[in-house]
């Protein structure tokens, strides 16, 4: 096969998981004898994407065309016939059956007479596709179980290979290998670009991704938002598609000063959870806007819990000054007038099947008790109705289930009720998190306003502009460590951030 | 297509309810309409409705408490033992409420704090239990209230008992933060969680509920007949629950839990007991089967009514770009 050739030309795709928009009209050619690698932060729709190519999704409209012809795979079988097979992010060997049987499985029907599989027939044709493309040594008749994960990456390798495909797809590989198999997937790799295969390559690591890739296309929040060649690019122009965003002017905060009273609300010292954050340290002053930033996987997340005593500390404290109060769970919280807009809308914050009100009163129903712990339902309907008609939430009536709402609208609500309370400090994580522009402004102005009114804000966002628009002072996260500081009137800068960030 | 969902699952029960009321009359040529008749089906049903109003807390929550038949077994036993052997027999009543209460609470400790799951638990206790009281049976043997308790199956201190546990139950399922969270709970309970609703005293509340229930349910058992046996409260748990699905309240619990629910469920269910026998098909076989294609039924609904949760990105995609134009 001669190299150069359009092999794979995606069209438009558009996927689609519930409300998130996962994948949002992607195009993305892929050539014979081209190695291409998929960069984006975690969430971006890299593994979408891939998944759709190899079979385990359908897509919800656009166009695949491989070879000139239309394509569709019902299955990552039916991939495999069309010369695609993928090796996955997770693990995906049957860890009950033996090394051999996982090479071959789902195909076992060329090894099979009479419902018997021929075992020795099919243990050496997958030994002699290990042999084949000089892969490290495997017991075929092993139970996969008690292997090592490098191994069993391997014979998920085997199985891709055995179908010998026109286009590899390796799925964050690379972090699993030692050196010398990582070394050795590389030749691999370049052996089949020889070949005239295209390999599809995602990994983390910028660094060893421009380093074996031919072209790399950058995914961000589900789109392609940039497609360069690997020869012509550094880390840090890739890092800045990955991250940056361009600065929509308006609707953040125009002063470039820090703001907010001398009085300590929250002081959280050397707070450690396992395996999420360690050692964090600050302190949270009156009317403040105290921003986190970091990738996914920082930490930054695990900050907005552990405040809201969701997460069992290891160690350390977080006191909030005006109860004189370690906080240690999340209904003391609540209790003590603090607030958490969590992350999943969804799934964290609302009762998406229930009604509008229910998902408005929740958090203020102590408030809200009479005598005798009364809950009078006219007063639940009220402060819903008019706390939804000051947020202007589109809605046929207060009694309609949240999940008819639009994404925005949902977060009016998610936000809105915190305000109904009378709050000292409030806990955002990614509050702008799938809501569209205007909305988006809209919840800037009521956190502009919150400010004002002397509430506390912890902002935890995966949008660096947001938080370089609203935070005083912002702290980057880096493996669940603060790793630098800078205030407002300071070097707040994307560039600065970007640097300690990746 | 939500409020299609809330309506089906809210009006298919009443409509069971009707459809069953009217074949039973016509199938009994009337004698269904008696005055006698309709006592009968409401005395019947007064354990259910009592019962399943503390055990709906916990299904609100998307658990499930099976131990109330056992539940209500014990305290019965327990609390006429104690009270005959403490020389106080009336003491049996505030005793019944108590050793209902303290099950309850070991239960919602067991689900809460040690996470066992709510079902096994019940499967665990529904053996156990029932062997306890089997085994004090035994030991004690059956015994009977005094004469003068036999008062308590008297419409005139039934129906008042009845009403009262009745009320506070509706008070706080559904004009309180208990009941309030409970839903929250079987809605999303990371959800809850997130928001602060103290989830773990709520699930133990919700079976203290449950068991006191059972317990304050026992009083009237143990009147029914003059004393304890073995058979307290066998097969309760079944109808209990049973006539809450019935009513219409979703396996998952959340917002589809109400209390109204639980009398419909009650209704129905007595009622075609008590039609089975008047058209002369009380045998045990027959009205157990008709029970369990009933409940086959109710859940067949329920998943039909919960199948329009899944939502199609088309209508989402729609939505969104009319927020963005509106």
């Amino acid at each position: 096969m001669s190299t150069g050739q359009t092999i794979l030309e995606i069209k438009g795709l558009n996927k689609y998981f519930g409300p998130t928009h996962a994948n949002k009209n992607i195009d993305f050619t892929l050539k014979t004898g081209e190695i291409h690698g998929l960069i984006g932060e975690n969430g971006s729709g890299k593994s979408t994407l891939i998944s759709q190519i190899a079979g385990l999704y359908g897509h919800d409209s656009g166009e695949m065309i491989l070879k000139g012809q239309h394509y569709d795979p019902q299955s990552p079988i039916d991939a495999n016939d069309h010369k695609i097979s993928m090796v996955m992010q997770e693990l995906g060997v049957v860890g009950t059956l033996p090394a051999g049987m996982n090479v071959f499985l789902g195909r076992t029907d060329k090894f099979t007479k009479f419902g018997i599989i021929n075992k020795k027939q099919l243990n050496r044709e997958a030994q002699a596709i290990f042999e084949k493309w000089d892969l490290p040594r495997v017991p075929m008749n092993k139970l996969t179980d008690g292997m090592m994960i490098e191994t069993r990456k391997m014979i998920e390798l085997a199985r891709a290979l055995s179908v010998d495909p026109d286009i590899l797809i390796l799925d964050e590989i690379t972090q699993s290998l030692s050196l010398n198999n990582r070394r050795k997937l590389v030749d691999l790799i370049n052996k089949l670009k020889e070949d005239g295969k295209s390999i599809i390559v995602i990994t983390h690591d910028v660094e060893e991704l421009i380093e074996i890739t031919d072209t790399i296309t950058v995914l961000r929040d589900g789109a392609v938002v940039g497609n360069v060649m690997s020869a012509e690019t550094t880390p840090d122009e890739i890092k800045q598609m990955m991250v940056g965003r361009a600065m929509e002017g308006g609707y953040y905060r125009e002063d470039m000063v820090p703001e907010y009273g001398d009085e300590v609300v929250l002081s959280v010292k050397n707070v450690t959870v396992k395996g999420e954050i360690e050692d964090i340290s600050f302190d949270l002053h009156k009317g403040e806007i105290l921003g986190f930033c970091g990738l996914s996987d920082s930490g930054i997340h695990s900050i907005g819990k552990a405040v809201y005593g969701l997460s069992k500390l290891q160690k350390g404290t977080i006191h909030l000054n005006e109860k004189n109060a370690d906080i240690k769970s999340a209904p003391q919280a609540l209790r003590s007038n603090m607030g958490y807009v969590p992350k999943d809308r969804d799934n964290e914050a609302l009762m998406i099947h229930a009604s509008i009100r229910d998902n408005f009163v929740l958090p203020s129903l102590t408030e809200l008790q009479g005598p005798i712990a009364f809950l009078s339902p006219a007063k639940l309907s009220r402060l819903a109705s008019e706390t939804s008609k000051q947020l202007s939430v589109k809605m046929t009536g207060i009694g309609q289930p949240m999940d008819a709402l639009s994404g925005g609208n949902k977060q009016k609500v998610n936000f809105g009720r915190w305000l109904a309370k009378d709050l000292k400090v409030l806990v955002l994580d990614c509050p702008t998190r799938g809501v569209d522009v205007g909305v988006k402004a809209y919840i800037y102005s009521l956190m502009k306003q919150a400010k004002k009114d002397g509430i506390s804000i912890v902002l935890i966002s995966d949008e660096l502009t947001e938080i370089l628009g609203m935070s005083d002072r912002l702290f980057v996260m880096k493996d669940g460590k603060i790793t630098k500081e800078i205030r407002r009137d300071e070097d707040f800068t994307e560039q600065s951030v970007i640097g300690v960030m990746i | 297509m939500m409020k299609n969902r809330f309506k089906a699952a809210d009006i298919i029960p009443f409509i069971s309810f009707v459809a069953i009321f009217v074949f039973f009359t016509i199938a009994s040529k009337g004698a269904m309409l008696s005055a006698f008749n309709l006592s009968i089906i409401l005395d019947q049903s007064m354990i259910t409705i009592i019962v399943g109003c503390g055990v709906l807390f916990v299904i609100a929550q998307g658990s499930t408490d099976m131990t109330i038949g056992v539940n209500l077994g014990l305290s019965g036993v327990l609390a006429v033992h104690v009270g005959l052997a403490i020389g106080h027999p009336w003491a049996m009543l505030p005793l019944a409420c108590i050793f209902g209460l303290i099950v309850g609470i070991i239960n919602g400790f067991l689900v809460a704090k040690c996470k066992v799951p709510s079902f096994m638990l019940s499967i665990a206790e529904l053996i156990g239990i029932r062997g306890l009281i089997n085994y004090i049976q035994t030991v004690i043997s059956a015994e009977y209230i005094t004469n003068e308790m036999r008062v308590l199956n008297t419409s005139a201190v039934k129906i008042p008992m009845f009403i009262a546990i009745v009320v506070i139950m509706i008070y706080i399922f559904e004009f309180t933060k208990i009941g309030r969270y409970s839903r929250a709970i079987g809605e999303n309970e990371t959800t809850a969680r997130f928001v602060g609703v103290p989830v773990d005293l709520m699930k133990i509340t919700a079976f203290a509920l449950s068991g006191l229930c059972a317990g304050y349910a026992s009083i009237l058992a143990v009147a029914q007949i003059n004393g304890t046996n073995m058979q307290m409260g066998v097969f309760l748990e079944m109808k209990t629950v049973m006539a809450i699905f019935f009513g219409g309240v979703l396996v998952t619990g959340g917002a589809s839990a109400k209390i109204y629910k639980v009398f419909l469920g009650a209704l129905s269910i007595q009622i075609i007991i008590n039609g089975l026998g008047l058209i002369g098909k009380s045998a045990t076989q027959i009205q157990q089967s008709v029970e369990g294609v009933l409940l086959l039924l109710v859940l067949f609904i329920t998943m039909m009514a919960s199948r329009g949760r899944k939502i199609k990105p088309k209508e989402i995609e729609e939505e969104e770009k009319a927020a963005v134009q509106g």
